[in-house]
């Protein structure tokens, strides 16, 4: 017995031993290892996207190479935030990784102190898979998505606030978005045009389609009231010099560079196709899509839209170039940018956050994007590698646009706090579409909402 | 024999706790707990890290102020003033019309009980695709009379009509049934009594017919007060409450604090509020038609 | 099928010879009610035939009337995602809900209508009372409790609150059913050395069998439809079909398919209610109306 209980002890330790060296051999040979969390189970909470369901679709390949389980709670991108909260306000939450809208919903989660900062994970070696190649993100998309400042003082506390010391990454771009310029070949070469390089000729152009082309009209835009209105207007904002706020957060929406923005929004509403004021997103990629506008300055994602022949009737008509930029005032190319990032939440069992920490890996590795743009489709624009590649480029026209656009991209085209999707929903992008429909002038309806909009900011503490 | 009667005076009790015990636990208590958590500060993500931290009247003061508050009593006042005096209107309207013996009554009642049957969230979805700006079939009819596309769902006015509109068309049906009951029990030979007495139609509505059915008219608006009073999930399907808040009714906006806004505490004394004022209009009505009641009686 | 030859037959036109006795009145009174009903059926309708729609049909303008219906929608609802789950998680807290309401409204009403004791009235006025909880109100208290009590989350918790919304109004209507009964059956059974217990199941509740349906029709209507405390009591796994559909809802509203063949899926169980016992069920919704 006792005998039997020694033998069993040695081969324990003898086994140790040599499992023990086996592995320092594996870690010496950098060669990862999938397989660490074999058997688990995790939850990801995924958004009802394009790239996400094919991201779903290749996760088999995922569960064969580490064993992990993964299960997926896949929703209306804009009711995500609603099963998120309540599950990561619970102690022991059901998700295990999450996407998230990263702009607006980072800076809320990271404040709630919902999410698991990344960075500790990132150094630690056994789950860091080596050829993950973080560098290679687009640097202001990482910031974008994925960089949280609580601490900073000053204008972009939410986009890691310069780069102090308390900038901590919590996420990282999972399908992003960039704005992009996109005009119809077709019509510009049957009329002699050539693609706009600032916004006058736009508007040039809007008035000579709204005027002489039937059926056609110029630049379509978003406009409905509340979150869409606001969004419209802060793609022209930044390129016209305007901003939201000052430096110190005051309203800075009343500014002449502002209003100019409006007056001009209004003229494109003119010539524009008929309902501006009653866009959403859909809306506004559909009025191209049918062909009722000749240009369109909006998310990326039009490409792939365009394409799809179900949806639309301007495939192959459709060119791209990059976004236009107002008369004197030079230097203010930008983009704005958008989509998704994964975080992982910090209510998450310790084993499942770092077998989440694998799938992110995983998801955003160079392979599996490439796999998902070149077998699916899906246009990602997160890397610069893969932007780079000629390959890719043919096959995704808009590409090389994208890929000096999103070098423009402005990760601060719209103040990235917790308070503006209520202030953009519920004053500004209302009286933004007061304007656009008549109801106001641009100063009176802007005036209006200075008030409210500084109670906003005086109660979330902006101005102590 | 002793022991035999207290058990007998027990069995009652008996019968009434597994009741009882789960309206303390899940009715009382959790009334009881949002009372005292309206005088705290809690934030939901704070629920299992901190304990609640006591901050006197403050809610109250914070909530009686905000503009938000405000205006969901407003909206919510307006939707349940216009949907209640549509639906007790139409309703009694069309309970009159099918008053008399008419052929296919059931049918009628049979196909006015859907709206009432289906679940809100379908009502919600299926009237959210009826207001669509571009294809919804609302806009299409009043295209084909000649009026210009409405902005529905995305404007403050037209979004809170839609939203009285559909709890319209889902209620009137309930007003129709339990007015067309208490029509139906109005004894016959009051009525053929007043028609011996020649008066017309009206004179016989006016002196007879509402007389006799005020209380079921009584508790009929009740109902409706109350069930006004819960409703949020048309609007939290149709437009979430908004644009803005032109749709955030009391209910709405309970939930949007709790769960949105993450701030337990102010929900909870928002939930006050509510509870406050359920119980206001109901003792008043109660005791208005109770009062009738006993001086038409 | 009888019952809808019942109809038919409630509703067939009048003979040619009959005609000359509706006057005008009627005819009138016909047309308001038949232009009722097509408000009410109206929407109803292009819902169902919306789920049958393909994408291009449905956002055709004007409306296209005539169509190949596809089930394209229903197979991708029912067959992906999961659907199924959550049309079982909707099941089974609606039944359960249902029986279990029943059993103990039933116990409490048998209390209230056949034993005389102190405190009965503030028992029938606090029942009452309690029927006009807002569920607005619950959902924080009732979040936080089952957090900490370790329901929260389960099916299990989401029908303790079920139950208890629904059981006021379930004791009050069994007690309206009970009440009709005449005491003298029940004190045979006494005669009979029948125990309280005894008389209830075995006496009581056959009698009342009509009673029985319409409650649990409309508890289990109530659970099937609540929407706002499954939302905040259920996550990913124990999520009811409510739920899922208001989680499925697009701001761009391409997959009108998709959604309302969701939504029409689950009015299924109110149509169905209604085409087979709207009697019951109107009585039921009445009842106070008639009782005063």
């Amino acid at each position: 017995m006792h005998n039997k209980a020694k033998l069993l002890i040695i081969l324990v330790v003898a086994l140790g031993i040599f499992a023990g060296s086996f592995s320092l051999v594996i870690a010496d040979s950098h060669e990862f290892d999938w397989r660490q969390f074999e058997g688990e189970t995790i939850v990801a909470s995924f958004p009802a996207h394009k790239a996400y369901n094919h991201w779903v679709d290749m996760l088999p390949k995922f569960e064969e190479k580490t064993g992990i389980e993964v299960q997926v709670d896949q929703m209306n991108y804009g009711k995500m935030s609603t099963t998120q909260t309540l599950e990561m306000s619970k102690p022991n939450g059901d998700y295990d990784l999450i996407s998230m809208v990263g702009p607006l919903s980072k800076a809320k989660y990271a404040q709630a102190g919902y999410l698991e900062p990344l960075g500790p994970m990132m150094e630690n070696e056994s789950i860091s898979y080596p050829d993950w190649d973080f560098d290679d993100f687009v640097d202001k998309l990482v910031t974008t998505q994925g960089k949280v400042c609580l601490t900073c003082k000053g204008k972009n506390i939410y986009l890691g606030g310069g780069e102090g010391s308390d900038t901590k990454l919590y996420a990282v771009p999972a399908s992003s978005e960039v704005s992009v310029f996109a005009y119809r070949k077709d019509l510009f070469e049957e009329y002699g045009l050539v693609e706009p390089k600032t916004f006058e000729d736009v508007l040039e152009l809007s008035e000579f389609f709204a005027k002489n082309v039937d059926g056609v009209y110029g630049l379509t835009m978003r406009g409905k009231a509340g979150h869409q209105a606001g969004h419209g207007t802060l793609n022209l904002l930044k390129p016209f010099g305007g901003e939201i706020f000052t430096e110190d957060w005051e309203p800075a929406f009343t500014s002449e560079n502002a209003l100019d923005t409006l007056r001009y929004f209004k003229k494109i509403v003119e010539y524009g196709p008929p309902g501006i004021p009653s866009f959403g997103a859909g809306g506004n990629d559909n009025a191209f899509l049918q062909g009722k506008a000749a240009m369109y300055l909006d998310h990326s994602r039009i490409a792939s839209l365009v394409r799809d022949p179900e949806q639309s009737k301007v495939k192959g008509k459709v060119a791209y170039t990059t976004i236009p930029k107002r008369k004197g005032i030079e230097d203010t190319t930008v983009a704005e940018t958008g989509g998704f990032g994964i975080a992982i939440p910090a209510n998450a069992g310790e084993t499942d956050k770092k077998a989440a920490f694998l799938l992110m890996q995983w998801m955003t590795s160079k392979k599996v994007e490439r796999e998902l743009m070149t077998e699916y489709g899906v246009q990602i624009v997160d890397r610069e590698s893969l932007m780079k590649e000629p390959e890719l480029q043919e096959q995704f026209p808009e590409y090389k646009v994208m890929a000096h656009q999103v070098k423009l991209a402005d990760p601060a085209w719209r103040p990235a706090i917790p308070e503006w999707p209520e202030i953009e929903t519920e004053y500004f992008g209302i009286a933004v579409n007061k304007v656009l429909t008549g109801r106001k002038e641009p100063e009176k309806a802007m005036e209006d909402i200075v008030k409210p909009v500084r109670e906003i900011m005086e109660e979330a503490g902006y101005y102590e | 024999m002793k022991a035999k009667k207290i058990l007998q005076k027990l069995t009652p009790y008996g019968f009434l706790a597994p009741a009882v015990l789960i309206f303390a636990l899940a009715l009382f208590y959790p009334v009881f707990y949002s009372i005292r958590l309206s005088f705290f500060n809690w934030r939901l993500v704070e629920v299992y890290r901190k304990a609640p931290e006591f901050v006197g009247i403050q809610n109250y003061i914070k909530i009686i102020q905000s503009p938000a508050f405000q205006t969901s009593l407003k909206v919510t006042a307006i939707f349940i003033t216009i949907t209640l005096a549509t639906e007790l209107i139409v309703g009694l309207g069309l309970a009159l019309l099918a008053e008399r013996k008419i052929k296919g009554l059931h049918l009628f009642r049979t196909i006015f009980l859907l709206p009432i049957m289906v679940a809100p969230v379908v009502v919600g979805v299926l009237w959210r695709f009826m207001f669509n700006p571009n294809y919804g079939l609302v806009n299409y009819f009043l295209g084909l009379l000649g009026f210009e596309n409405v902005l529905w769902l995305s404007k403050p006015f037209p979004a809170l009509t839609a939203v009285i509109l559909t709890d319209i068309w889902q209620w009137t049906p309930f007003v129709f049934l339990m007015l067309l009951a208490g029509l139906q029990n109005v004894p016959e030979d009051v009525l053929e009594a007043s028609i011996v007495d020649g008066a017309s139609y009206v004179q016989r509505l006016r002196h007879v017919k509402l007389p006799m059915i005020k209380s079921i008219i009584g508790l009929t608006i009740v109902l409706r007060l109350i069930d006004g009073l819960r409703a949020l999930v048309v609007m939290y399907v149709m437009t979430n409450g908004g644009p803005g808040r032109a749709t955030e009714v009391l209910s709405l906006h309970i939930y949007k604090k709790a769960f949105v806004s993450r701030r337990l505490g102010e929900a909870s004394t928002l939930a006050v509020f509510l509870i406050i004022i359920l119980l206001i209009v109901s003792t008043l009505l109660f005791q208005f038609f109770n009062t009738e009641r006993r001086t038409s009686a | 099928m009888t019952r809808l030859n019942k109809w038919l037959r409630d509703f067939s036109l009048p003979g040619s010879e009959k005609l000359r006795k509706i006057d005008k009145a009627q005819l009138i009174r016909y047309a308001m009610l038949v232009l009722a009903a097509g408000v009410v059926l109206f929407p109803i309708f292009i819902m169902i035939t919306t789920s049958f729609k393909t994408r291009t049909q449905t956002f055709s303008m004007p409306p296209v009337w005539i169509f190949k219906p596809t089930l394209k929608h229903y197979q991708e609802v029912l067959f992906s995602g999961n659907f199924l789950k959550y049309l079982v998680n909707s099941l089974v807290v609606a039944t359960s809900t249902a029986f279990f309401s029943i059993l103990i409204g039933a116990f409490a009403a048998y209390a209230l209508v056949r034993f005389k004791f102190l405190g009965k009235r503030a028992v029938s006025t606090v029942t009452l009372l309690l029927r006009m909880i807002p569920p607005a109100v619950l959902i924080v208290p009732l979040f936080v409790l089952w957090l900490n009590i370790g329901i929260s989350g389960s099916r299990a918790g989401l029908i303790f609150a079920y139950i208890a919304l629904n059981l006021s109004f379930t004791i009050w209507i069994l007690r309206s059913f009970m009440n009709e009964i005449p005491v003298e059956i029940e004190e045979s059974a006494v005669i009979d050395g029948c125990s309280e217990l005894g008389i209830l199941f075995r006496i009581v509740l056959p009698l009342i069998k009509p009673g029985l349906a319409v409650a649990s029709i409309f508890v289990f209507r109530i659970s099937w439809n609540e929407f706002i405390l499954a939302l905040v009591l259920t996550n990913r796994t124990t999520r009811t079909l409510p739920v899922a559909i208001s989680l499925r809802i697009t701001q761009v509203g391409v997959h009108w398919g998709e959604i309302t063949a969701m939504a029409t899926i689950v009015a299924l169980p109110a149509f169905v209610f209604t085409f087979l016992s709207a009697r019951s069920i109107i009585r039921g919704l009445t009842a106070g109306a008639v009782k005063g």
